[in-house]
């Protein structure tokens, strides 16, 4: 049975990879493997652009591929910041700041052995921007497009030089740039142009090479020996990355010795996970778990008072002790320390009374309450305790007059969700996403939710929210070349939005991580990339 | 008895057609337009459009059915929502894993529910016959998703002898039956015995309870059989029903697998399933629930021919 | 889960004595009352309804209010205040677990009625009017049956998506053509009986012979075998809402108390394992009492 099986699997494409490195297990004398316990029910998109969030990018994307703008990764005392990828320098054109032209780096090889050049960075945004291309892929482009709102058109200038060119001028511009991954023109056309025979042997540049796939289970990552970049060499041999979305289960296998470290522990058997000798590692993460209320007509969020009695509503401490104390409380998109905080007129806290009465003055009670219907996760990388915390909130709200019916969703449907926008078919009767935010720089946390010109599908302005002032602040701050104007604008963005109660803000996840005994080293960098090359 | 076997085997073909028409009855009862149940929620216009007129979506519902039919007829079960891959290819892989669950399952419980059984019949009424009738009872009243939670936490955990999830070392492309991988299915498959094992037993139990005191084992004593000649006798006239519930069992066990794989993540068909399900993935689902379903009728029938060869009087019947 | 077989396996094909009279039923008492067993689990089972029933009485407190200060606390919580402890967010078990014996009993047993009116009805019909209508209800059976049942509910459910109604529409279906099958086996083989056979060739109505001979003598299999789904429809819907396509949050439920314990399985062994303890007792009841009532009423299968 076994044998027609695998007959089978190899008939189906299933099997992959070079026969080498086919036979697991049997790993060569002294390699040093480290396997890793990820929350994702299934191997992110290894074509390129990978699915299931910004979490995924540590996986499949940052690991087999790079970005031309990289984020500094391997960081864990600051936040990071932008750092030269596969292009060396990015300048806005001073006679037309709309243009941007970037340096690409020299010398550089795809695993497949092919060269990167300008050709091949123009091929990938063809491969997701131009529908037309005759290599376009949906899947990548529904994945990458809404992070690159600002792009419309690009060019090869020399053989090594690029020129970008956005929309308006957006000084923030090469913050969406750390989404795009570029991919080998190479390696798609000796697989036969096929996309999904390239998920199952990717070629990038990447500092690892993908050894094996099995999707819905593991991936194999093997260093790659020939890697441009010295200081993200990685540490180990090989890295395997096995699903397990199940936080107990997969708490189980590290207990039980069956991968080398996890993500996101279930958070009530920390305790057990320590006394195994395993350590626990956090960081500050720019990330909020919050509610996006829709404003569109027949939203009952439409309503300031009712926005803010339900954030009033919510005792912050206790989930933050539900959480283990592996959370910090919100008061805002961004953590007071953050330089686009601001000063917001409008403090988050528990006060149950306050929220019952602007409940009341909005026309609803416990006894006639308010109702709507949000769409959640399940669980998954991000979204924390997830049923546990929307069960809390959802007794929360009830006391104070606001009833909220849970749609519980995997992630990835969850993301589609919001991509589409709350204006979408498939939303009909739905007032609030609980997508949980990276929120690691201007862009990502203030500008793609909040400007009206990237109302979904354009961008990821879920809730439909469109004012005048705020589009004037963004504006301003994406024209400024000015890092402290920049700053500046910002929070007064933040300040808006924050005074608005336009988000339900919960709280702000540590992601933290469960090592085994048999790790020595991990550098958890203070976002949600983070670079498997760290691992030692 | 060949017309019998081509009567029964033609009897299968509507039977299988009819699961085949409630398979793709389950997309057309999924809320909402069926077209967002096969293709991605944020694909463009034109893809929706294309891909309406390549299922035929615009067309009456039977020439829909039959479209579909000749396409799974061909392999072609349509592409996953989530992940864009094929359905097939996914269904291959996972179908043989939940087989080799299914079958190691099957078989300690029906050799346990065997044993137990017998010994409950022949010691009928004793101590050791109430301890096998309660814990038969037990194993059909359990949740067994609970039982695996326990068995976790007991071998995998606490004594760390046995792994707590997946399908071997290396995932289960490469499954091998030695104790490497072995070890990975030795907890999902208890759990999953359970039930098996108190079928069986009652089973057993009453089968062999009955022909032990029929007339002809009497007789059989009566002219100085010794007990191996009874055992003999016994066993010929009980296997046709022990075997026919038997190969029920392993299709329930097919079918049946979804919670314990779920909770040991064993990348079966219950594993896809699920997370078919949270995605809303209906080709998935679909593409499952058929395969499952098709193998369970082919099981029926087979049961039903073994049954047939081994005792002939249900020809008649 | 696939439980079903316990009872479909062994095709029981209930073979009824004929013409049931008063010395019949008061043979039934006679033979119940003389089976300690039965009537044991059958007391256990009355004092779970009872107290399921009364639950808003008993329960010491509000099965939805939370508190993050008193999460997972173990049993005997505060000298009794919380007699079971508490759950991952800190309601109280007991109160959870009465107030949870509600849906899993109402999930357990409303499939099985409903699917008992249907499936008898067409059972019946099938089997006493033969000929093409037999043919029609018993090959449309026969498709259904050719699915694994816990498949079938998963199918049903996951297609509709999650919520109570579904998963007990799931149920019912599941259990309808079952019973179906029990019933026209029966109602066939009481059709062929001398006295039957007489009663039509004197000319009675086919309803008065349903009534008067048939029916009397289907119905006590049928229920029988009914009462043996009940236990499998328990553990499927528990099933169900373990897999998250049953009951939805907040509302207690055994299954889903069971899922979302499953993280303080470390922390509060006894905890996370009460809600799994309580839906192998009803079911274990239920399968006892109803193997106890297939004796009593002499059901052979």
């Amino acid at each position: 049975m076994t044998l027609s099986r695998r007959a089978l699997l190899g008939a189906t494409g299933l099997a992959t990879l070079p026969s080498g490195l086919m036979i697991p297990g049997a790993a060569a004398q002294g390699e040093r493997v480290l396997r890793y316990g990820i929350s994702m029910a299934d191997i992110p998109l290894t074509a390129g652009q990978p699915d299931r969030g910004a979490g995924a990018y540590q996986f499949t994307g940052y690991t087999i591929y790079d970005p031309l703008v990289a984020w500094e990764m391997d960081v864990a005392d600051r936040p990071g910041k932008l750092v030269p990828g596969l292009a060396t320098s990015w300048e806005a054109d001073p006679a037309d700041r709309r243009r941007w032209v970037l340096k690409l780096r020299e010398g550089v090889k795809f695993h497949d052995g092919s060269a990167f050049d300008a050709d091949a960075v123009i091929w990938n945004f063809e491969k997701v921007m131009n529908a037309q291309a005759p290599h376009f892929d949906q899947r990548q482009a529904a994945q990458v497009r809404p992070r690159l709102p600002s792009l419309a058109a690009w060019k090869k200038l020399d053989a090594m030089t690029v020129e970008l060119t956005t929309k308006a001028v957006d000084s923030l511009f090469p913050y969406q740039l750390l989404w795009f991954l570029v991919s080998s023109p190479a390696q798609y056309e000796k697989l036969g142009r096929s996309w999904d025979r390239f998920a199952a042997e990717p070629s990038g540049t990447g500092p690892f090479r993908l050894a094996r796939l099995v999707p819905r289970e593991r991936a194999e990552l093997v260093r790659n020996t020939a890697y441009w970049n010295p200081a993200r060499m990685a540490k180990v041999d090989r890295v395997v990355l096995v699903c397990a979305p199940d936080a107990v289960t997969r708490s189980n296998a590290l207990l039980s010795g069956q991968v080398d470290l996890i993500e996101t522990p279930a958070l009530d058997m920390v305790g057990q996970l320590k006394a195994g000798g395993n350590r626990v590692v956090e960081n500050v993460t720019p990330h909020v778990w919050n509610y996006h209320l829709s404003m569109l007509e027949g939203s009952p969020w439409r309503d300031l008072r009712l926005r803010q009695a339900a954030n009033l509503a919510i005792n912050r401490d206790e989930i933050v002790q539900l959480l283990g104390g592996l959370a910090k409380p919100a008061a805002g998109v961004v953590d007071p320390a953050s330089p686009w905080f601001g000063n917001p007129s409008f403090k988050l806290r528990y006060a149950p009374d306050e929220a019952r009465k602007l409940v009341q003055a909005a026309g609803f009670s416990p006894r006639n309450p308010v109702k709507a219907k949000f769409i959640i996760a399940t669980g998954g990388s991000g979204q924390m305790l997830s049923m546990p915390m929307n069960e809390y909130i959802q007794q929360a709200w009830k006391e104070v007059g606001i009833e909220v019916e849970f749609q519980p969703v995997e992630l990835e449907v969850l993301y589609t969700a919001w991509r589409n926008g709350a204006a979408h078919e498939s939303m009909r009767g739905i007032t609030a996403n609980n997508v949980a935010y990276v929120t690691s720089d201007p862009l990502y946390a203030l500008v793609r939710f909040f400007h009206s010109g990237q109302v979904a599908p354009t961008g990821v302005n879920w809730s439909h929210y469109k004012d005048a002032e705020t589009d004037r602040l963004i504006d301003g701050a994406m024209q400024s070349f000015d890092p402290a104007e920049q700053d500046r604008l910002m929070a007064r963005v933040h300040e808006r939005v924050v005074d608005q109660a336009l988000l339900v803000f919960v709280v702000h996840d540590t992601n933290p991580h469960v090592l085994g005994r048999n790790v020595r080293g991990y550098t958890q960098a203070q976002h949600w990339f983070q670079d498997l090359t760290t691992l030692a | 008895m060949l017309l019998y076997l081509v009567r029964r085997i033609l009897y299968a073909v509507p039977i299988a057609l009819a699961v085949g028409l409630v398979c793709f009855m389950l997309v057309q009862i999924a809320p909402g337009d069926p077209i967002n149940a096969i293709v991605p929620a944020d694909a463009p216009q034109e893809v929706v459009e294309q891909v309406r007129r390549d299922y035929g979506l615009d067309k009456p519902l039977p020439i829909q059915f039959g479209l579909w039919i000749s396409r799974v007829v061909q392999g072609d079960l349509g592409r996953s929502l989530a992940t864009g891959r094929p359905v097939t290819a996914d269904l291959v892989s996972a179908v043989g894993n939940t087989l080799t669950l299914a079958l190691v399952a099957a078989a300690i419980g029906f050799v346990m529910g065997t044993i137990l059984g017998t010994v409950a019949a022949v010691f009928r009424g004793s101590v050791i016959d109430k301890a096998a009738v309660g814990l038969a009872a037990a194993g059909v009243s359990i949740p067994h998703y609970w039982l695996g939670m326990v068995l976790v936490v007991l071998f995998s955990v606490t004594l760390n002898w046995l792994p707590a999830m997946g399908a071997g070392p290396g995932g289960s492309g490469d499954w091998r039956w030695d104790w490497e991988h072995v070890r990975f299915l030795v907890l999902p498959a208890l759990t999953l015995s359970v039930i098996p094992m108190g079928i069986v037993t009652r089973t057993v139990r009453g089968v062999v309870m009955e022909l032990l005191n029929q007339d002809f084992v009497t007789t059989l004593r009566g002219k100085g059989l010794r007990r191996g000649g009874i055992a003999l006798h016994v066993v010929k006239n009980a296997a046709p029903s022990v075997l026919a519930v038997m190969g029920l069992q392993l299709g329930y066990l097919m079918g049946g697998s979804i919670l314990v794989e779920t909770v040991f993540s064993w990348p079966g068909t219950g594993f896809l399933l699920n997370s078919a399900i949270f995605q809303r993935d209906l080709p998935v689902l679909q593409g499952t629930i058929l395969v499952l379903a098709i193998f369970f009728v082919v099981l029926n029938l087979a049961v039903d021919l073994v049954q047939t060869a081994l005792d002939p009087r249900i020809r008649r019947a | 889960m696939s439980t079903t077989t316990a009872t479909t396996a062994a095709i029981a094909v209930p073979q009824p004595a004929p013409a049931r009279s008063n010395g019949y039923w008061q043979g039934v008492a006679r033979r119940l009352s003389r089976d300690p067993v039965t009537l044991f689990f059958g007391f256990v089972l009355l004092l779970m309804a009872l107290a399921i029933i009364f639950a808003p009485l008993i329960a010491p407190h509000d099965p939805y209010q939370t508190s993050m200060i008193r999460r997972l606390r173990p049993v005997w919580f505060q000298d009794g205040r919380y007699p079971l402890g508490t759950d991952e967010l800190g309601r109280d078990m007991l109160t959870r677990l009465l107030y949870g014996g509600r849906l899993s009993w109402f999930l357990g047993i409303t499939p099985v009625l409903i699917a008992f009116a249907i499936g008898g009805t067409l059972g019946v019909i099938a089997g006493f009017a033969g000929g093409w209508v037999n043919m029609l209800i018993m090959r449309t059976t026969d498709v259904f049956y050719a699915f694994p049942s816990v498949l079938l509910a998963v199918a049903i459910s996951g297609a509709l998506g999650p919520g109570i109604s579904n998963a007990m529409l799931s149920l019912t279906l599941v259990f309808i053509p079952q019973i179906i099958r029990v019933s026209e086996s029966t109602t066939t083989s009481v059709r062929n009986l001398d006295y039957v056979e007489s009663a039509r060739a004197s000319g009675a109505g086919a309803m008065t012979i349903v009534r008067v001979h048939v029916l009397p003598n289907v119905l006590g299999p049928i229920f029988v075998y009914s009462t043996s789904l009940i236990s499998v429809s328990m553990i499927l819907a528990s099933g169900l809402s373990f897999l998250g396509l049953g009951t939805k949050p907040p509302e207690p439920e055994w299954g889903l108390m069971l899922n979302t314990l499953r993280t303080a399985i470390y922390t509060q062994p006894v905890i996370a394992m009460l809600p799994g303890v309580c839906i192998f007792l009803t079911s274990m009841c239920f399968n006892m009492v109803s193997d106890g009532l297939r004796s009593a009423m002499d059901v052979r299968g």
